[in-house]
This record gives C-alpha cells, structure tokens and sequence, in this order.
C-alpha cells in the first residue's frame, strides 16, 4: 500500500482504486417453499442485504456521523480469516465480501461504508462451529418461524429433531443454494 | 464478533456495484481461420 495521504484521528488514511474483498457469514431468511431468499446480518435487527444493490453502512448508535466512524464500531464488517467468524451467531451463509468507500482495518477485520457479497456458500453452523468450513456441504436447509432458514448436514439434522427441534418445512440444499446465488448474482465459493 | 483494534483508513473511490455474474457480454469477433478462402470480389457490373 501507498504511503498514508493524511491522518484521521491517529490513523493513517490511504486511497485505493479497488475493492477489498474479505470474509463474512450472514444469517438466512425466505419462504417455506425457498423462495425470496434474503441475506440477513447475524446481528439481530440489522436489515437485510437486498439481492442487486449495493449495502450502505449507517449508524444505530448515533445519527451524527457517517459510518463507519473510527471511534465507534459501526459499518459493514468482513475479516482477514475464516477463523473469526465461527464465533458468530448462528451464521447460515459463508461468503467473500467486496467492501469499498471509506474503510476502516482492524487486527482481523475491516468496517466499510460500502459492500456487496461476491461469492456465497451454503453452512451448517454446528459443523462450522466444531470443525471450520472444510467440511462437506449442508444436504438439507430447515424453514423454522418467521423465516428463518437454517442449513443443516443429516448428522445434526438428527440431533436436532431428536431434541424436538424440527424444522417446519425441509429444503434440499443445493436448490436453495443455487437460487441464493442466482438471486444475488453471484458466484459459488470454494472451501 | 471481536475485529479488534482499527490500523488504518482506506479511502476506495465508489465502485459501480460489483455482481460477478453480470459482467458485460462482449462483442462477437469472427473466428480466426488462418487457410480460410478469401471473399471472392463482387462482380464488377460496369
């Protein structure tokens, strides 16, 4: 990178032509029969990422700056690494995000003014949480109340309707896959 | 999720929206046919 051209607060402030592409996982929500599929920030309360339109930062904690705002911990979050986001909360989709405008780096991360998903991967969140991302993809994807959709492997599809958590309606993965993909215009990712 | 603390600002000019999917279709251009026979001329009708 470039030589700082200034300095905000105590941070150095550089200036790019291209996008930075990081990690992130989102929550999942559509209907019971896979259609109007929407990804939604593991954040609760966060809106939706609307398929086909650039996603803007704004602040929830204070309606006089721009997000992101160095002293404060707003903006459209990606990390460096995989690792960082098995701690997220119920994470359904992992995906390479482009984030551009301005954008703050952290130790493990970045918050953006701008983003829009690049690539997108269906994740059974408790292999997620136990193993990482090289594990084998979710065969199915349960349609719960209120919309959520959760990708499930058949291991811990069993566990869970075993401890009486059953999905209303179950989804063959790969089709809710391939129509997130199409409606976000985006491409498979590889892990 | 912890990202920890902030390094630096990166200022990236707006970008138009980046689907991968969608790139332009670019223009056919004509198949390459290095022994192909040259377009007879058009008869001279004077």
């Amino acid at each position: 990178m470039s030589r700082p051209a200034s300095t905000l607060g105590n941070l150095d402030v550089h200036v790019s032509a291209e996008p930075i592409v990081a990690w992130r996982a989102w929550a999942l929500t559509g209907h019971h029969d896979g259609t109007g599929l929407l990804l939604r920030p593991v954040a609760k309360r966060a809106r939706t990422w609307r398929p086909r339109e650039v996603v803007e930062a704004s602040c929830r904690a204070s309606r006089w700056h721009e997000a992101p705002e160095p002293d404060c911990t707003c903006g459209l979050h990606g990390t460096h690494g995989i690792e960082v986001l098995r701690k997220t909360r119920c994470p359904a989709v992992l995906g390479r995000v482009a984030l551009w405008g301005r954008v703050i780096e952290h130790e493990h991360g970045y918050r953006a003014r701008f983003a829009y998903p690049q690539r997108l991967r269906l994740l059974c969140q408790f292999c997620f949480w136990k193993s990482g991302a090289r594990r084998p993809p979710p065969e199915h994807v349960g349609w719960f109340p209120h919309g959520e959709l959760i990708p499930l492997c058949g291991e811990h599809l069993q566990i869970a309707e075993r401890h009486g958590v059953s999905p209303r309606w179950l989804l063959p993965a790969a089709d809710v896959e391939q129509r997130l993909r199409d409606t976000y215009a985006v491409d498979a990712l590889a892990v | 999720m912890d990202i920890g603390r902030p390094k630096r600002i990166i200022e990236i000019e707006p970008v138009s929206l980046p689907l991968p999917g969608e790139a332009a279709p670019a223009e056919p251009t004509p198949a390459y046919q290095p022994d192909a026979e040259p377009e007879p001329a058009a008869p001279d009708r004077r």
